[in-house]
């Protein structure tokens, strides 16, 4: 069978077929939820009740008809319940709070379907798309709150918005339409024909480098590092250009070395990366009480509720995973960077399947946003990596995150064509 | 393109994969080291459980009440018996007793399967052992008072027969039962509040040093009690001369003489008689330079290498300068060494684990090494008897009891002299020994005597026959 059939043919399943998997994860979710979870009183069951139906409609109704992937939705859906469940035993306000930013995220993506599904529209679609950011970045500056920092949040009455993550989207569509029209001129170029060279890289550079800029001036160092490693991957999908894209990256990480000796506050991180036991008083505080929340948790996990996730700092947001894998133990925090395992490996396979170089240009950046921000989460909290202010997405608590990251997994979702069962 | 997209996906799967590694190896490799390190939080959810360290006559000097570690001894302790804190972490023989102070984690090893299936709380019932102390709060609470507020220094009580700590009580020190109030100054504090000089404080030991040189000489036979010596204010060797800590003549004496009146110029005449063989032979019969191998932590006594030394140092050492730098619980088991008639006993701090099971177990006191023979330790003695009665240590006399002591002042670049008094009494049957060091204070004689005679004034009623 070849991808074109794949792609134009794909058969019109059974909706209860489609549905199968998201069902059967609800139900388990549902169950453990409504059991470990005071539902009685504060946290009202019907919250949950309009969440699982909300995912039923998402996945019941594509708004092109067709039948699309089977899988992600279901483990969007697991991950969330399980992100819930721990985000209300540290503070049971921030889960009805993250439980609420999943409602308006879901009807988000199910009421905006019918505008989502033109998205081949926005093909040709480059600089605004960088005009738009600046103009966020801009108002941010002049309106935003800081915090820890870091100027990175509108107050808009009762709610808070962190416009860097729509930008985040926002960069993928100007890299995606970029790339797709000037990538394979990119292939072709060489190092000794600098004019068009210069051509084809500055603007890709200066509209990805205006967003970086700023990122680095708001002292946001981890979502610049999360833009720059989507760069490079999209570039070098775009353009098979290993050579290009090491430049980059020895550039950026000169850029990075500056930075380091610029900010106070990316010198600290990098410090208690390096040795968190020093100064516990201080600057590694948080990161110690993380790494004794892990290794409370041993293999097993003391079990919900049993463990004292309490201690970290911020642990809802910075090291929601800390707490998760204290109480859960490694098993559980294995099992959870399977499920985003499978997310990214999927979210690289709608790209494969994709149907043309834009669709697949920006499944490549949604799902490079994914494992970036995965690796670089989960990696601090395990001290693989510095910790950024970065959130694991759909599962530490973050309004504005949960729903950027749910209209780009809706768009992975979209891209994608179920796989007709004789197509093996 | 699609080559591209799967070799992608590959370094996103490494990329999880080595997160993967790194959480495995933080929550099983790394896992019991982490939990047990000071600042786990954790820990204090089982101090609730924490054994208690004990004085030797059954009073508390650290126990738990609710979440609370309380130390009955306060300030007149707080370096020695240290702290434990899941805040601050642990000090002194609440950090070097640990292993058996502490009630086990709530969380056990959850490698063991078994554990799933037990009932939770179990092992939460589990509590630390105890231990007995040789300590004594009383005595440490009058050293404490004896002991003037707003000086730098140590004081140290030992009973010379079985090597036993009876107090350590340093200057500055803290309350540890209000660790959080103080903390951020504890930590800043350039005078250094919680070291403990008592037991790591090393300082140049000056002329008390004498002791150990009096003891060679006189042991190896170089010197006898009857010779006379010459002290015409200074001594040269070489470039070098020697002269006294105020620059005086004694005069001709005999060696009590020369030893009541502490003339460096003498001494270091007799070191320099008893030569560099025989002199390190006897710091290492007293040990001097090796770990005092006692339950608290320690510093180790910095004494040059043999081989480096040349006769004009060995002349200082013998008057204990020359790079000789050692800890004020040296000098009290090389008092007590005379006092105990020449036998070395080790120093000793515990006197009984008591193990969560019931077990008990008793350190019994030991030998650590028989220094000299009894026969020099008496002749030691007597003329640190007469240091007290009509030499430089007079300030410590007191009346009705016998003081046999030794002077010190310890000179150092950077500051006025180290002044040291080391004593015992009745010096008929010594019960007591007592080392007193003032930092930048001058000369023994006049500052650290006087405490030392306070506290045996204190310690001695309440310390038996």
């Amino acid at each position: 069978m070849t991808v074109s059939t794949l792609a134009s043919d794909a058969p019109r399943a059974s909706r209860f077929r489609s549905l199968a998997p998201l069902l059967v994860v609800l139900a388990i979710a549902g169950l453990g939820l409504t059991l470990l979870l005071p539902l009685n009183g504060w946290f009202p069951w019907w919250e949950l009740a309009i969440v699982a139906a909300l995912f039923i409609a998402w996945q019941a109704f594509p708004p092109d008809g067709l039948a699309h992937d089977r899988t992600l939705i279901p483990i969007v859906a697991a991950i969330c319940s399980l992100g819930i469940l721990e985000i209300s035993r540290i503070d049971p306000y921030l889960g009805r709070h993250q439980t609420g930013s999943l409602i308006a995220g879901l009807l988000i993506v199910v009421l905006g379907q019918r505008l989502f599904v033109q998205f081949r529209r926005l093909a040709h679609v480059t600089y605004p798309w960088v005009l738009i950011s600046l103009a966020l970045f801009i108002a941010l500056h002049y309106f935003g709150q800081e915090v820890n920092g870091a100027r990175l949040w509108f107050h808009i009455g009762p709610f808070n918005a962190q416009p860097v993550e729509a930008i985040k989207l926002f960069m993928v569509f100007f890299m995606a339409a970029y790339l797709a029209d000037k990538g394979q001129a990119i292939a072709a170029v060489r190092w000794r024909e600098l004019g068009t060279y210069a051509r084809l890289i500055v603007p890709l550079v200066l509209g990805w480098g205006v967003s970086i800029l700023t990122l680095v001036l708001q002292h946001d160092v981890g979502m610049a590092g999360l833009f720059l490693g989507i760069l490079l991957v999209m570039l070098y999908v775009a353009s098979r250009r290993l050579d290009i894209v090491f430049v980059f990256l020895v550039v950026s990480i000169a850029g990075a070395w500056v930075a380091v000796h610029s900010f106070p506050y990316v010198q600290t991180r990098i410090g208690v990366w390096l040795d968190p036991w020093n100064d516990p008083l201080g600057r590694g505080y948080q990161a110690e009480q993380a790494y004794f929340s892990l290794a409370a948790g041993g293999v097993l996990g003391t079990g919900y509720h049993q463990g004292h996730p309490g201690f970290i700092p911020d642990a809802a947001t910075d090291y929601t995973f800390a707490a998760w894998a204290e109480e859960f133990g490694l098993i559980g925090g294995l099992a959870l960077i399977a499920l985003y395992g499978v997310l990214i490996v999927r979210g690289f396979g709608i790209a494969f399947y994709a149907a043309d170089r834009f669709t697949m240009l920006l499944a490549t950046g949604f799902a490079a946003t994914l494992g970036i921000q995965v690796f670089v989460i989960i990696g601090g909290v395990v001290g693989l990596l510095p910790l950024t202010g970065i959130t694991l997405p759909f599962f530490s608590y973050g309004g504005s995150s949960i729903v950027a990251n749910l209209i780009m997994l809706n768009f992975l979702w979209l891209f994608s064509r179920e796989r007709a069962p004789d197509s093996v | 393109m699609r080559g591209r997209l799967t070799r992608a996906v590959l370094v996103f799967i490494v990329l999880l994969v080595l997160v993967a590694a790194q959480e495995v190896r933080v929550q099983i490799a790394q896992q019991q080291s982490i939990s047990e390190r000071p600042g786990n939080p954790r820990r204090s959810l089982s101090n609730e459980r924490r054994g208690a360290l004990l004085d030797a006559a059954g009073n508390a000097l650290a126990l738990t009440k609710g979440a609370r570690r309380i130390y009955p001894a306060g300030t007149a302790l707080a370096q020695l018996v240290g702290y434990a804190s899941s805040q601050y972490g642990e000090s002194g023989l609440e950090s070097a007793l640990d292993s058996v102070l502490a009630a086990p984690l709530p969380t056990s090893s959850s490698m063991d399967v078994a554990s799933l299936f037990r009932q939770t709380g179990q092992a939460a019932n589990a509590s630390g052992g105890d231990v007995v102390l040789t300590l004594r709060e009383d005595i440490a609470k009058a050293v404490d008072d004896a002991m003037p507020q707003g000086i730098h220094g140590a004081a140290i009580v030992v009973d010379p027969r079985n090597g036993a700590i009876l107090a350590a009580v340093n200057r500055p020190t803290f309350d540890p039962n209000a660790l959080a109030a103080q903390w951020k100054n504890l930590r800043t504090n350039p005078t250094s509040p919680l070291l403990d000089r008592a037991f790591a404080g090393l300082y140049p030991p000056g002329s008390t040093f004498k002791m150990v040189t009096a003891s060679a000489a006189l042991d190896n036979g170089v010197v006898v009690m009857s010779d006379t010596f010459t002290d015409p204010g200074y001594f040269a060797i070489g470039n070098f001369r020697v002269q006294n800590d105020r620059g005086e003549i004694t005069g001709t004496q005999d060696l009590t003489g020369a030893f009541a009146l502490s003339s460096n110029v003498d001494f270091a005449q007799i070191g320099l008689r008893l030569g560099l063989d025989s002199f390190y032979d006897y710091l290492h019969r007293f040990h001097v330079g090796d770990e005092l191998e006692v339950a608290a932590p320690s510093s180790r006594d910095e004494v040059p290498a043999k081989d480096t030394v040349i006769p004009s140092e060995l002349a200082q050492m013998s008057f204990g300068q020359g790079g000789l730098a050692v800890t004020p619980l040296r000098m009290a088991l090389v008092g007590a060494t005379i006092a105990n008639q020449g036998v070395l006993m080790r120093p000793q701090l515990v006197k009984q684990f008591r193990f969560p099971s019931g077990r008990l177990l008793d350190v019994p006191p030991a030998i650590w090494e028989r220094v000299m023979s009894q026969t020099t330790a008496d002749q030691v003695r007597t003329m640190m008897i007469a240091v007290v009665r009509n030499g430089t240590g007079t300030a410590a006399r007191i009346a009705g009891v016998t003081v046999a002591g030794k002077t010190g002042t310890g000179t150092h670049t950077g500051g006025p002299p180290d002044a040291w008094f080391v004593c015992f009494a009745p010096a008929e049957h010594p019960r007591l020994v007592v080392a007193v060091l003032v930092e930048d204070a001058g000369y023994g004689g006049a500052v650290a005597a006087p405490i030392a005679r306070g506290i045996l004034q204190a310690a001695l009623p309440m310390y038996g026959k």
